[in-house]
């Protein structure tokens, strides 16, 4: 099928050929090598940030540590913050959306190809600003991911480093509003014809509502950073008490950003994971209708939350008291997700492969996450835990557990399609029982940490603490061989030429999943789709409606 | 697989048992969850558990339908899935039944609130705290008495209000042992209140502050009513009993901080 479809003429085209790969990978606008290009960005970035969390676990190995200055040790736990969000987190996510949002709609690219090369390549240089500003004179900035002032203002933290962070983040963030008018143009605009909105597959519907969070919650972030960046490089006062400014003005706007960014990461996530369940369950997805709902639910209500990361800061009791309602609020439709989860595996016949593995693995985890969630929302709970372990373990379990879950699920579930090869089932079972396990046993010890008073952002701790430490960086160990073995066996897949070509549907599931992604070939040809997918490709024959 | 769960049991057991050796060290940070120190912290520690009582079934039963989900519905040649995909009254079901738990959850947690953030009109003792990079400075104004980077001193058993403030960057002074954490922020004052058991209570900053966030400790003496004013008389004269005075004027100093 591959071959039928012409690769257009190019500049590079009589090149020799590895320059003119290389030329092609740097100019193309086809959405499924730019999505690679993003998922390649977050594997490497991934790497930078899970070694600063193995600086981070190596520091708190032992009390009173030297490993790390407490300069230093800021600096890192700031990147790693941040790198693992907006460097690691978002551009796999938006790597997948790229690659399986047109293909699921059945369309041939993004709506704006060009625009969607401009967004990645603007990630390049933000990611290296980010990474030099750990080399200037004063060090990268350290005041945590959430840069609060007063703490990053010029009087405490002169260093360019905080500058250059607030530039990387710029960029990175009109990279993500342009993915995101990218992606709602083209879940409007660019369905095969007769796809109704309520016949997109989950993981469409979940970067749709994903899209419109991003454009409404970036700009708030953007309009921060400049504030931040104009107080500290032309005197203006946004955040500066001694001239009227305010500096928990910094914190509303950074939090009417960064709660919708959680929701960022894990609408996605929720996608992948209800495509992987039913895919290995032989089953429909239950409750379609009430998970689109629930994704749209937990997008608005996401909005009215922010400010319940600040509950300590000594807000008035009414807005304490609403703060904590919507928060608690947020459970339910999580809970219609999580059931409706299982319900979809109820009375399927299951087929345990690595992402399927990694799919249940990930319910697991998220219940525990969510579970942390409701004690957080309790404001009189939370003025005990919030700022301990208590709030990192919760966290951790739904980024590590959730997102990173969600997101390994994804590249065995993808890989065969992207690539025309599998990766190894055998290593992958021992990918999944490591990071499992050493999800569940880090962040669940951070928990107690945080309940018996450990606070977090700290470079050493009391000496009661150290066993409970120990055991954070042992689950961190386990997590790490698991990142080597699975980077080991993508470099060994990808170097290794395919046996065979692999069909449309390497994992035998289309015929009860029904979703474009099934239909073309492994991997895609140029745009797609020989022909335009008619509604007999996606849609469930409607017998099958009735039979309950 | 069976067994690979099963493995998931003595290894919580473990973490368990690891958690209970902390109170095997009598020099370990007092909490809210093990060991209350103020009326507030009761409270919390009950609310705590009357969360987790209520938040418990659904964890058990999410987990115990998915590990069910693992091993009944495994695949085998004779099985077929089966094909149902939606059951109205099943999801209206599983968003009430959330739903009202959640309110059940939500009412005695905002009149508890109410408690923690109403400072009551009786208190006796007013104590200005203020956060300095990277240590704190107290001030009893109606004493004219000022510690700075020394252990706080309270009456115990009496109403103290505390305000916060300060200086420089934010930070955050937390005593777990007392059932709430109050951010110190730079140009506002917030106010609570304690009611402390004698004892002696450790705490730090939770808020990152800079280099040093992490060695910002707090430490808190609750000494008896008469104890409390020999040690006002002292400090007025200049002296400044160290930490290791003031706790042996606690009714017993080695499990003081157990002392109700």
């Amino acid at each position: 099928m591959a071959q039928t479809i012409q690769q257009p003429m190019t500049f590079y085209s009589r090149w020799p050929k590895p320059l003119a790969v290389i030329a092609d990978w740097l100019t193309t606008t086809d959405h499924k090598k730019i999505g690679i290009m993003y998922l390649v960005y977050s594997l490497l970035m991934a790497i930078v940030g899970g070694a600063m969390a193995g600086m981070i676990r190596t520091q708190l190995a032992v009390p009173d540590n030297t490993f790390l200055r407490p300069e230093l040790y800021n600096e890192i736990l700031t990147l790693h913050g941040t790198i693992m969000i907006f460097f690691v987190a978002m551009p796999a996510l938006a790597g997948f959306g790229n690659y399986l949002v047109p293909i699921l709609i059945g369309a041939r690219d993004m709506a704006f190809p060009r625009l969607n090369a401009f967004s990645f390549w603007l990630l390049v240089p933000s990611g290296i600003l980010m990474l030099a500003s750990l080399f200037v004179e004063g060090g990268a900035a350290a005041a945590g991911w959430t840069s609060y002032t007063p703490l990053a203002s010029k009087q405490y933290m002169a260093t360019p480093g905080v500058d250059m962070w607030i530039f990387s983040l710029h960029l990175a963030g009109l990279s993500s509003i342009l993915g995101a008018v990218n992606f709602i143009v083209t879940t409007l605009n660019m369905r095969a014809p007769g796809m109704r909105m309520m016949e997109m597959p989950l993981f469409v519907w979940a970067w749709f509502v994903t899209a419109t969070l991003i454009l409404v919650a970036i700009p708030v972030l953007s309009g921060a950073l400049t504030m931040l960046l104009t107080d500290r490089l032309l005197g203006t006062n946004f955040f500066k008490i001694s001239e009227g400014g305010d500096p928990l003005l910094w914190q509303h706007l950074f939090w009417f950003f960064g709660h919708p960014e959680v929701y960022i990461v894990i609408l996605p996530s929720f996608g992948i994971i209800s495509h992987v369940l039913a895919a290995f369950a032989h089953k429909r997805i239950f409750g379609y209708p009430g998970m689109v709902i629930a994704i749209a639910a937990i997008g608005i209500v996401g909005y009215l939350v922010w400010a319940h990361h600040m509950f300590t800061t000594g807000l008035s009791t009414l807005s304490l008291l609403l703060f904590s309602a919507f928060s608690m609020v947020i459970a339910i439709p999580t809970g219609v997700k999580v059931w409706s989860w299982l319900a979809t595996v109820w009375g399927g016949t299951i087929r345990f492969t690595t992402p399927m593995k990694f799919a249940l693995g990930f319910v697991a985890l998220f219940i525990l996450g969510g579970m942390g969630g409701i004690f957080l929302a309790n404001v009189p709970l939370d003025l005990s835990l919030h700022d301990t372990y208590f709030v990192v373990g919760h966290f951790h379990y739904v980024f590590a557990g959730g997102t990173v879950v969600a997101l390994l699920a994804a590249t065995y579930f993808w890989f065969p399609k992207m690539t025309g090869r599998f990766l190894s089932e055998k290593l992958g079972t021992w990918v999944f029982w490591l990071f499992f396990l050493g999800v569940l046993l880090s962040f669940m010890v951070m928990h107690f940490l945080g309940i018996l008073g450990m606070p977090r952002r700290v470079y050493t701790y009391r000496p009661e603490f150290t066993t409970l430490n120990q055991l954070v960086t042992a689950g961190y160990g386990l997590q790490l061989i698991a990142g080597l073995l699975l980077l080991f066996d993508i470099l060994r897949t990808l170097l290794r030429k395919p046996a065979r070509p692999l069909p449309p549907d390497p994992w035998g599931v289309n015929e009860v999943q029904k979703t474009l992604d099934w239909v073309t070939a492994s991997p895609p040809p140029p745009y797609n789709f020989e022909r335009t997918p008619t509604p007999d490709q996606w849609r469930h024959a409607p017998s099958a409606e009735v039979a309950r | 697989m069976l067994r690979q769960v099963r493995s998931l049991v003595p290894f919580l057991a473990g973490l368990g048992l690891l958690a209970g050796c902390r109170f095997a060290d009598p020099e370990a940070t007092t909490t809210w969850l093990f060991d209350p120190a103020t009326p507030i912290a009761e409270a919390v520690r009950q609310n705590f558990w009357y969360t987790a009582s209520l938040v418990a079934p659904f964890l058990i039963l999410a987990e115990a339908l998915l590990i069910y989900v693992i091993f009944r519905f495994r695949a085998r040649p004779e099985r077929k899935p089966a094909s149902f995909h939606e059951n109205v009254k099943l999801e209206i079901f599983w968003t009430l039944v959330p739903a009202v738990t959640l309110v059940m959850i939500a009412v005695p947690s905002f009149q508890l609130l109410r408690q923690i953030t109403h400072v009551p009109a009786d208190t006796e003792l007013e104590v200005q705290v203020f956060g300095h990079q990277f240590f704190w400075r107290y001030e009893y104004p109606e004493y004219g008495i000022t510690l700075s980077d020394e252990p706080l001193v309270l009456p115990a058993n009496k109403k103290v209000a505390l305000s916060f403030s300060s200086v420089d960057v934010i930070h955050s002074w937390w005593v777990p042992a007392f059932g709430f954490k109050q951010d110190a922020n730079p140009g506002r004052v917030a106010t609570r209140w304690v009611q402390v058991k004698p004892g002696y209570y450790k705490g730090q900053c939770a808020e990152l502050c800079g280099a040093l966030h992490g060695v910002m400790w707090i430490e808190v003496v609750a000494l008896p009513e008469e104890a409390f004013r020999q040690w006002v008389l002292a400090r007025k004269r200049g002296e400044a009993p160290s930490i290791e005075e003031l706790r042996a004027m606690l009714p017993n100093p080695a499990i003081a901080h157990q002392e109700g």
